[in-house]
């Protein structure tokens, strides 16, 4: 099934991606190509099959349910310029209609 | 002969002898990067810290070289995107921590391309890093940065990252040994993280008793990788008497037989089976009629998808590139994420988007790990038959840059053929040096192992190159 152009700005703008003209129209090509390209996996008869997940990660490992307090926080706190009393500060979230 | 120019296993002899001393070593290093940066640009940071961590490790004063994917703590790493600006991670990769453990100096972080996403080492940020056998030519990618320092003797050693090829490719495009461990062999930890399933991160070298020696350094469990492999040991150290391929089958896929190769690489096998035979390993066919027709759709619809979720957390909030006068969050993510991208990374994050859309989802993403799961089934039956899988490592010769332009985006993808379905099935995979073509080009193949089979092929390929001889350093364009 082909996505119009308007159909692929609304899933970039879902990725928080606003695109130009240009970018938009490279994309469009691209994208069905690619879905083009996925329509093989119709040959094949899926039905039965498990979706994949490697022998040794079947079980997640955990570790003890103990508190390691990063060691450098400040660190990571430099790295922001977002920054007020050592939290992160953002815009409004809500915004006006 | 300057010091530059030895092989890994030698400048550790070398500096052991006290022949020479870590400063001049790395003396000797650094003014190889001076003479050649400008033609190549390999590097996106240069270091010229010579503190040594641990003096009597077994890496000690040797200076290597990391793919800007790897976290590097209080130094930029930037994964070759704008969108990570001038970050300085809080901590190290695992990786980092090993080799520094060892006594390994770093001296720069290599180029790539956008978050690993690419075969030329073209789609970066920072600008294309050439190849240092034919500047007008790509070095492969993602980690052509990393696979051109060391075939220009910037050090003996480097490490990058394997998606789906990222060692491999590069490697054989510039003549050096690229190693992809097994998925689980090697912590991730610290890896700016594309496609998780897929990830690994591995060596290169000059010579394949130095990749011994590096992935004896990183074969280690660690608790911060869920995959990291447990309760198992691996031996990495080199020993004559496992030098033997004797008995050993070595296939070829069926499928992969009427392709069209380049003559380079047609030659290339016709040379390296011959050398196999000579060494009294039977050649075999296995066919994989699942790996070869749908792992690239496979493989790009699980990457995309994984890169699209990994990549949400670049919002300008906590690191990287940011606007400070945004009215809300969503205008501050859209202004950051629109410029901070790339071309190709958009593309990815739009399609993973796409893909995982509850509307599509069990159509595409879903398949795709089903698709996913065949494929891996495909190969464990292979090698109940054969030892080891011989085939290219990549499509064609390194292809100049002035001529990606002509090729589209998909197409480009194809040219993956050969080292994806190995992330797929999380199987090591080893891309050699066989020689050069008549264009004075490096040709490489790769040879494939099962699960866990990392100290045996890297033995099989020790075998090879006892025949086929090691590279030369590259001119990197001077003359």
């Amino acid at each position: 099934m082909k996505l119009t152009k308007e159909e692929v700005n609304d899933i970039a703008l879902e990725s928080r991606l606003v695109l130009t003209e240009k970018e938009l129209e490279g994309t469009v090509k691209f994208i069905n190509n690619f879905l083009t390209m996925l329509d093989s996996f119709k040959e094949l008869d899926l039905k039965d099959v498990e979706p994949f997940s490697f022998a040794e990660t079947l079980e997640c490992p955990l570790r003890a349910d103990e508190i390691h307090p990063f060691e450098n926080t400040q660190g990571i706190i430099n790295q922001s310029a977002h920054v007020e009393d050592n939290l992160f500060k953002v815009p409004r979230i809500m915004e006006a209609q | 002969m300057q010091l530059y120019e030895l092989n890994l296993h030698e400048m550790i002899e070398g500096l052991k002898a006290k022949k020479f001393s870590a400063d001049e070593l790395l003396t000797s290093c650094q003014n190889r990067i001076d003479s050649l940066e400008k033609n190549l640009n390999a590097l996106i940071t240069r270091l010229d810290d010579k503190k040594i961590s641990n003096p009597s490790g077994i890496l000690a004063g040797v200076p290597t070289i990391l793919k800007d994917n790897i976290c590097t703590r209080d130094i930029k790493t930037t994964a070759a995107s704008k969108i990570l600006g001038e970050w300085k991670p809080p901590y190290d990769a695992t990786v980092w921590k090993l080799l520094r453990d060892a006594g390994s100096v770093l001296i720069g972080k290599a180029n790539l391309d956008e978050f690993a996403m690419g075969s030329s080492c073209t789609k970066s940020a920072y600008g294309a890093t050439k190849n240092p056998h034919d500047i007008s030519r790509v070095p492969g990618g993602s980690s052509g940065g990393s696979a051109a320092a060391v075939a220009a003797g910037y050090v003996p050693f480097s490490l990058g990252s394997d998606t789906g090829g990222s060692i491999r490719q590069p490697a054989s495009l510039c003549g050096v040994y690229g190693f992809k461990p097994t998925y689980g062999m090697v912590s991730r930890y610290g890896l700016i993280s594309y496609g998780s399933s897929l990830d690994q991160i591995g060596p290169f070298a000059r010579t394949v008793r130095d990749l011994q020696i590096v992935m004896s350094v990183l074969a280690h469990h660690d608790e911060m990788d869920s995959s990291s492999f447990r309760e198992k040991n691996y031996d990495f150290s080199y020993d004559e008497s496992k030098l033997n391929l004797k008995g050993k089958k070595i296939a070829l896929v069926k499928e992969f037989q009427s392709f069209n190769l380049e003559p380079s690489i047609a030659n290339a096998m016709d040379k390296i089976k011959k050398i196999l035979e000579d060494e009294g390993a039977e050649i075999i066919e296995v066919s994989l009629p699942v790996v070869s027709k749908y792992s690239l759709a496979c493989y790009y619809a699980l990457a995309m998808s994984e890169a699209h979720t990994n990549l949400e957390r670049y919002d300008g909030v906590r690191y990287g590139y940011t606007v400070q006068d945004a009215s809300g969050l969503k205008e501050m993510f859209e202004r950051v994420r629109s410029y901070g991208f790339g071309p190709e990374v958009k593309y990815r994050i739009i399609a993973g988007t796409c893909l995982t859309e509850p509307s599509r989802c069990d159509e595409y993403y879903v398949a795709a790990t089903k698709v996913r799961t065949l494929v891996a089934q495909e190969f464990a039956r292979a090698f109940t038959q054969t030892d080891f899988i011989l085939q290219p490592a990549a499509s064609s010769k390194a292809p100049k840059i002035n001529e990606l332009d002509q090729i589209d985006e998909l197409k480009s993808y194809e040219a993956d053929l050969y080292t994806l379905p190995v992330n797929l099935a999380g199987l090591p995979g080893l891309s050699f040096f066989t020689g050069y073509d008549d264009d004075n080009l490096p040709v490489g193949l790769q040879l494939i192992g099962a699960r866990w089979s990392d100290p045996e092929i890297l033995n099989a390929g020790i075998v090879i190159e006892n025949h086929t001889g090691s590279p030369k350093i590259a001119n990197g364009g001077l003359n």
